[in-house]
């Protein structure tokens, strides 16, 4: 950890530590984040990057350590989903962040419905807000907001869910494995779409991927978690394939 | 084969998408039609169809009780005896506070609908277990408070005659009749289409239905919204049971007795998968209206009641064989 900014980090993570019955899937999670940048979470399965990301998220009240946002710290009896929402922190599930047999402009208000006279939906605004959104990350794929989105291409769908993050102005995006289930063109769509976020809104994004060319692709900096411990950084210049590789099987 | 590979070539998948969504139309059209040719103009009476729109209303609104849960995925096997419950509470009403008390009915079946919600999103017991517990309780529940008798309406007063329970309201006897009975429930089909189609609580069941995992992710309260669905198909129960009251002019104990078949019935027959995410009010309607015609066409062609059940249950099949886009089902239950 050489390269430490003058400036706070957005997130700053220490020790973190969180265990199911007697199983320590994680031992000590430490990293930081700053504004804009992309950073990269990489490991074995069982490595504990789910369940760091799990206690990030709020969905995991952690057993020790410490979670700073912009400067204030979150009080573990305050640790949750929605109190994390709040603080500025969505994130996009691999498979769980959508409703597949809803439209496009449902899915991106998603818990926020706006409604007319108390219990109409608003469906003019829903429409109008997701047009803002699909032009500010270039998609120009979706057409009819009328569909559901179960009917739409994988990364169409990625990019909604991505969208959603970004229309409530929020300020980290964790990616779980965002092109996992995705073809290769639209896995590019997507990685396109990260960096068009980043660079325009100056949002920072925590990717846990096993795509080790995605990640040195997209990543500032690389996270290896190994054995429950946040092992190893890199920075993007510094990383080869092979370094990853044996950081992650091996731990060196 | 031969024939679905020449009909998948002559229209394309979304024509085919669209098709489906018109089976019930196209079903309740062959119906009609078949049942004139059979029986002519004893079928294609003012009459008939009178008596028709008579039958037509309650099973209706029990429906949308069904539609409204089984959107979000679960089912209502209560609403047979809830109809009886709430019927009898409302007779009950009007026979202690007035005429106003009929109201009670569509409270008493609000708060069957909310002990199923509460049961079965507290207590975590799928829906068919709770509201199959909850069919068998109601129904002894009506018994024991009836002691097997039934209460009246009546539409003057009756002298003497102490062991017979009646209520004297002609009105509600009128509304039971047909220009009357038609209105209330066109009336409350614009209000159910409404509530469905363009309210944000209408949209959440389809929502619930079709990810429920992602709806607790952002922070909904799904285990609240569960318990006012089944209070929102109680009251809609409550008030199926005020129409049927002043249709039949007595809360029975028997009432709607195996009517819950019916009511899931017309549900599927309007095209509205069981697995929840999907419905429509209009296809529901449709649906309801074809299970009241085909029982009454089958009556006036003279065919026996018990074949006319197996004639129904062959046709429940066939519509949802028709109208059911395999290549979407993975796995069936």
């Amino acid at each position: 950890m050489n390269n430490v900014d003058a400036a706070p980090p957005l997130l700053a993570v220490e020790n973190l530590s969180k265990s199911f019955g007697g199983v320590h899937a994680l031992r000590s999670g430490s990293f930081k984040l700053n504004r804009g940048e992309v950073v990269a979470i990489v490991g074995a399965n069982g490595a504990g990057k789910s369940t760091l990301i799990k206690v990030i998220a709020g969905a995991h009240v952690p057993d020790g350590g410490r979670i700073v946002i912009n400067g204030s710290e979150i009080p573990r009896t305050e640790h949750s989903v929605s109190h994390m929402r709040e603080k500025g922190i969505e994130v996009v599930y691999q498979d769980l962040a959508l409703v597949p047999n809803m439209t496009a402009p449902y899915n991106l208000f998603l818990g926020r419905i706006p409604k007319k006279w108390g219990i109409f939906v608003d469906q003019r605004k829903m429409r109008k807000k997701t047009r803002e959104v699909l032009d500010t990350l270039n998609v120009t794929t979706v057409q009819d907001l009328s569909q559901p989105i179960s009917s739409m291409s994988g990364g169409q769908q990625q990019s909604i869910a991505i969208g959603r993050a970004i229309a409530w102005g929020k300020e980290i995006v964790i990616l779980d494995e965002p092109t996992a289930a995705l073809g290769p063109n639209e896995t590019a769509e997507v990685e396109r779409i990260v960096e068009e976020v980043r660079d325009r809104h100056g949002t920072s994004f925590i990717l846990i991927s096993h795509n080790l060319d995605q990640v040195r692709r997209l990543a500032d900096r690389i996270i290896v978690t190994h054995h429950g411990v946040t092992s190893r950084e890199f920075a993007r210049e510094e990383v080869t394939s092979d370094r990853l590789v044996r950081a992650i099987t091996l731990g060196e | 084969m031969a024939n679905a590979t020449k009909l998948r070539s002559l229209v394309t998948p979304k024509q085919m998408e669209r098709l489906r969504d018109y089976v019930p139309f196209i079903a309740i059209g062959l119906v009609i039609l078949l049942f004139w040719m059979i029986s002519g103009d004893r079928f294609m009476s003012v009459r008939n169809w009178t008596f028709i729109a008579q039958q037509t209303p309650v099973l209706m609104l029990l429906a949308f009780a069904q539609l409204i849960v089984i959107t979000t995925g679960s089912i209502d096997i209560s609403v047979g005896s809830n109809l009886a419950f709430s019927a009898f509470v409302a007779a009950l009403g009007m026979l202690w506070f007035g005429e106003f008390g009929l109201i009670l009915g569509v409270f008493a079946g609000g708060l069957v609908g909310i002990a199923n919600g509460l049961i079965i999103s507290v207590l975590k017991i799928p829906s068919f277990v709770t509201t199959l517990a909850m069919l068998i309780i109601m129904r002894a529940v009506v018994i024991i408070v009836s002691d097997g008798t039934s209460i009246y309406i009546t539409g003057g007063n009756i002298s003497g005659g102490t062991n017979i329970s009646s209520v004297s309201a002609p009105w509600l006897l009128s509304l039971g009749q047909f220009p009357a009975i038609f209105i209330i429930a066109a009336v409350v089909a614009v209000f159910m289409w409404v509530f469905y189609e363009k309210t944000a609580f209408g949209q959440q069941l389809r929502a619930v239905g079709g990810n429920e995992k992602v709806l607790r992710l952002v922070g909904t309260n799904v285990t609240l919204f569960k318990i006012k669905v089944f209070a929102a198909a109680g009251l809609m129960v409550g008030l199926a049971a005020c129409v049927n009251l002043a249709r039949a002019g007595a809360a029975t104990p028997q009432a709607g007795l195996m009517i819950e078949l019916d009511a899931i019935a017309a549900v599927a027959l309007g095209g509205t998968p069981l697995t929840g995410g999907y419905g429509s009010v209009v296809r529901t309607i449709i649906g309801a209206l074809t299970l009241t015609v085909v029982r009454n066409g089958l009556t006036i062609a003279g065919v026996p009641p018990s074949w006319s059940q197996v004639a129904l249950g062959v046709l429940l099949i066939a519509a949802i064989a028709i109208s059911l886009n395999r290549s979407k089902v993975d796995v069936v239950k």
